[in-house]
């Protein structure tokens, strides 16, 4: 552990000591400053520690050379500008093996195509909505060198209205922001009621703007159709709004919606009220397996906080580099064309701290963009605040790493 | 109809009216002796809050960290006298309305450098459990919201009324250039309803927070209604802004219940139009007949 923590401060000063060619060129962007910096920084933070503990053990092995990462860190500051410019500056960067990052669909949708036309290998993760990879099946691209390492809104969705449905409930309302995001989540979630035998009945549909800080009448129609839980799309301070406001009126009912209810901006300002939300993520800060054990406790000590600020987009981060590197050592090359078919095609499995990844991505189907996707539903689970934390929201999702982790030492 | 439930909608929706009128009367107040206007005062709401949330963090109890917010309120107020009204007056120039938006901006600026751009949680004593009364719920947080509202107008417009300092307020309100004939002076009436008016914006600040939670985008939609109604009411009457407020924020909150939220900010807008072309001195406002 403590070599991983000398590693991680060194890895600065060792990269500028080694030469260009010995070295994995890997830029990390993402919202390091600003109201998405949870997600963005502890994405980071989660990939520099994955890059600390392979650059501790000597390196990646491509062809017969060890090599360590070196890394190229990039704040877009969730402004879609800064996204451009700074896809820019890396698609110039002839040596340049690979990026990872993004949480802004605005960001991803205003960079990536200059990823793209140079063929760079960028993994997006932790966040982004659908259209960051719709936008390239809509335009028939051939050959994509863009993937995605986030649980997508289908997913999400289809989690869920499922969840609504083994709660027992019959009546729902679904509230959603206006944005893009929001809505595209209303029509996702009410798609998913259809295709899950309509056993809910939606009583009320109705939106909020970005901003508003009273909810009182959305809530109210909810309450007066009988709704006793309320499906939701929409982002932190909004979401905590409307849970303080249920609040109020003595609405017990539970809040399920986007992983979005585990931002920090919803659990710090919904405070009590937040407690009982139930949302979909990739990883719970609970160290039930050896791996999330591992990873926690590291985590903590290179950074030196009793929390991560936001434990999925760490862990993503975290999974992300060690698919990459397995790419690398399989590609036996720096070269991003090589290491995007060689992720195309993973032959090794790869032990990460969300999941064992058995060939997380397959060649591009503009007509099918899960080949472009890592996760299934099999690795997301259900979130639920308490007390200010995101603990399991199941038990049996709880059981069923612990199995699946005992499963996979046995082997 | 379901009594109950427009009932709360009423008073949910009137609590945030309370909060235009009180904005919508730091512009009356500034309008009165100057008739310029800080189009920066959202701005200064927001800034009040986050230095009130900052004492409240540095560990000052409430009582300690109310005064300490509003002497703030009115330093600031003093200083956007200073900075970007008084010399476009003298120079009877309307400058003031460009350099208070530019002043507006640059506090948004400073707060994002300052604190950051997250909405964050503002601590109170004041609990928010509901009470329920005939079925309504309101939160003892939402009570001292009116309470705070009306305290702050009524201290002001007593002090405009019954002290020398408030009648030299209302003399240079009425006419500038007959009140600096009786020796008040112009100039220092201009900084009080500067920081009056500073001083109202803090206290919109601290008492909306714990409801709105901090952030520099705070005031932004707050401050739109506000000069909704501060139009509607008309730009010199004093509690105009109250009636206006309390109604406008029933309105829209019934809109949102019974027509979608998404039109949740017509009845404002028409509200505006049919104001301004039946009354356009305001519901409450006073025809002034110039002479020429």
């Amino acid at each position: 552990m403590k070599k991983v923590a000398v590693a991680l401060l060194l890895s600065g000063l060792m990269v500028t000591q080694a030469m260009a060619a010995d070295t994995i060129k890997i830029a990390i962007t993402g919202p390091f400053t600003g109201g998405s910096a949870p997600m963005g920084a502890s994405m980071r933070d989660g990939a520099k520690l994955a890059i600390a503990e392979i650059n501790a053990d000597g390196g990646v092995l491509v062809g017969d050379k060890m090599m360590q990462f070196e890394v190229i860190e990039r704040d877009d500051e969730a402004k879609n500008e800064r996204g451009a410019l700074i896809a820019q500056e890396l698609a110039s960067m002839s040596d340049l093996s690979g990026v990872i990052g993004s949480v802004n669909t605005g960001v991803v949708m205003a960079g990536d195509r200059h990823l793209q036309e140079q063929g760079i290998t960028k993994i997006i993760t932790p966040a982004a909505g659908s259209s960051s990879m719709t936008q390239w099946s809509k335009a028939g691209v051939k050959d994509l060198s863009i993937f995605r390492f986030a649980a997508h809104d289908g997913i999400q969705s289809a989690m869920v209205v499922e969840e609504a449905i083994n709660r027992k409930f019959t009546k729902v309302a679904i509230l959603h922001d206006s944005t893009n995001y929001g809505v595209s989540g209303r029509d996702d979630l009410l798609n998913q009621i259809k295709i899950q035998g309509n056993k809910l009945e939606v009583v009320a549909v109705d939106k909020f703007n970005i901003g508003d800080k009273d909810m009182t009448a959305q809530l109210e129609k909810a309450k007066s159709g009988g709704a006793q839980a309320i499906l939701i799309w929409g982002i932190g301070p909004e979401l905590a709004a409307v849970s303080n406001d249920m609040a109020k009126l003595g609405m017990k009912e539970p809040l399920i919606g986007g992983w979005t209810l585990s931002m920090s901006n919803y659990i710090d300002n919904a405070g009590k009220n937040g407690n009982g939300t139930l949302m979909p993520q990739t990883f719970i800060e609970e160290p039930i397996t050896p791996q999330a054990k591992k990873f926690i406790e590291a985590y903590y000590k290179a950074y030196n906080v009793t929390r991560i600020p936001s434990p999925v987009s760490a862990a993503q981060g975290y999974d992300a580099v060690y698919i990459f590197a397995a790419a690398v050592k399989q590609a036996k090359s720096t070269d991003t064309h090589k290491i995007k078919e060689a992720l195309e095609d993973l032959k090794e499995p790869v032990h990460g701290v969300i999941a064992t990844w058995q060939k997380p991505f397959s060649k591009w189907d503009p007509a099918n963009e899960d080949t472009h996707e890592a996760f299934r539903r099999a690795q997301v689970v259900m979130g639920m605040v308490k007390d200010g934390r995101v603990v399991f929201g199941n038990d049996a999702d709880r059981q069923r790493l612990i199995k699946n982790a005992t499963v996979q030492k046995g082997k | 109809m379901n009594a109950a439930i427009v009932g709360q909608m009423v008073v949910s929706g009137a609590l945030m009216g309370l909060v235009y009128a009180l904005i919508a009367y730091g512009f009356q107040l500034t309008y009165a002796t100057s008739k310029s206007i800080n189009f920066g005062q959202g701005e200064m709401v927001m800034v009040c809050a986050f230095f009130s949330l900052t004492l409240t963090n540095l560990g000052l109890p409430y009582w300690l960290m109310v005064p300490g917010g509003l002497f703030f309120g009115v330093l600031l107020g003093l200083f956007v006298e200073r900075a970007a009204v008084r010399l476009a007056l003298e120079q009877k120039s309307e400058g003031w309305i460009l350099l208070t938006i530019i002043l507006g901006l640059f506090f948004f600026s400073a707060a994002e450098n300052i604190w950051g751009r997250d909405d964050r949680p503002f601590p109170t004593p004041i609990p928010s459990e509901a009470l329920h009364v005939f079925g309504i719920s309101i939160t003892p947080l939402e009570i001292s919201v009116a309470v705070g509202v009306f305290t702050i107008m009524g201290l002001i417009e007593l002090f405009k009324r019954k002290t020398l300092l408030g009648k030299a307020f209302e003399a240079v309100s009425v006419d500038r250039d007959a009140a600096e004939l009786m020796g008040i002076s112009a100039t220092h009436t201009v900084m009080l309803s500067y920081g009056l008016s500073g001083m109202s914006a803090a206290v919109a600040g601290i008492l909306v927070s714990p409801i709105t939670t901090v952030g520099p985008t705070m005031a932004s939609v707050l401050v739109l209604k506000a000069f909704s109604v501060a139009v509607v009411a008309g730009l010199d009457s004093g509690f105009g802004v109250v009636l206006v407020g309390l109604f406008l924020g029933s309105l829209e909150s019934l809109t949102s219940f019974y027509v979608g939220s998404g039109w949740r900010e017509a009845p404002g807008l028409v509200l505006l139009i049919l104001a301004l072309a039946v009354r356009p001195t305001g519901l409450f406002g006073k025809t002034v007949i110039r002479k020429v």
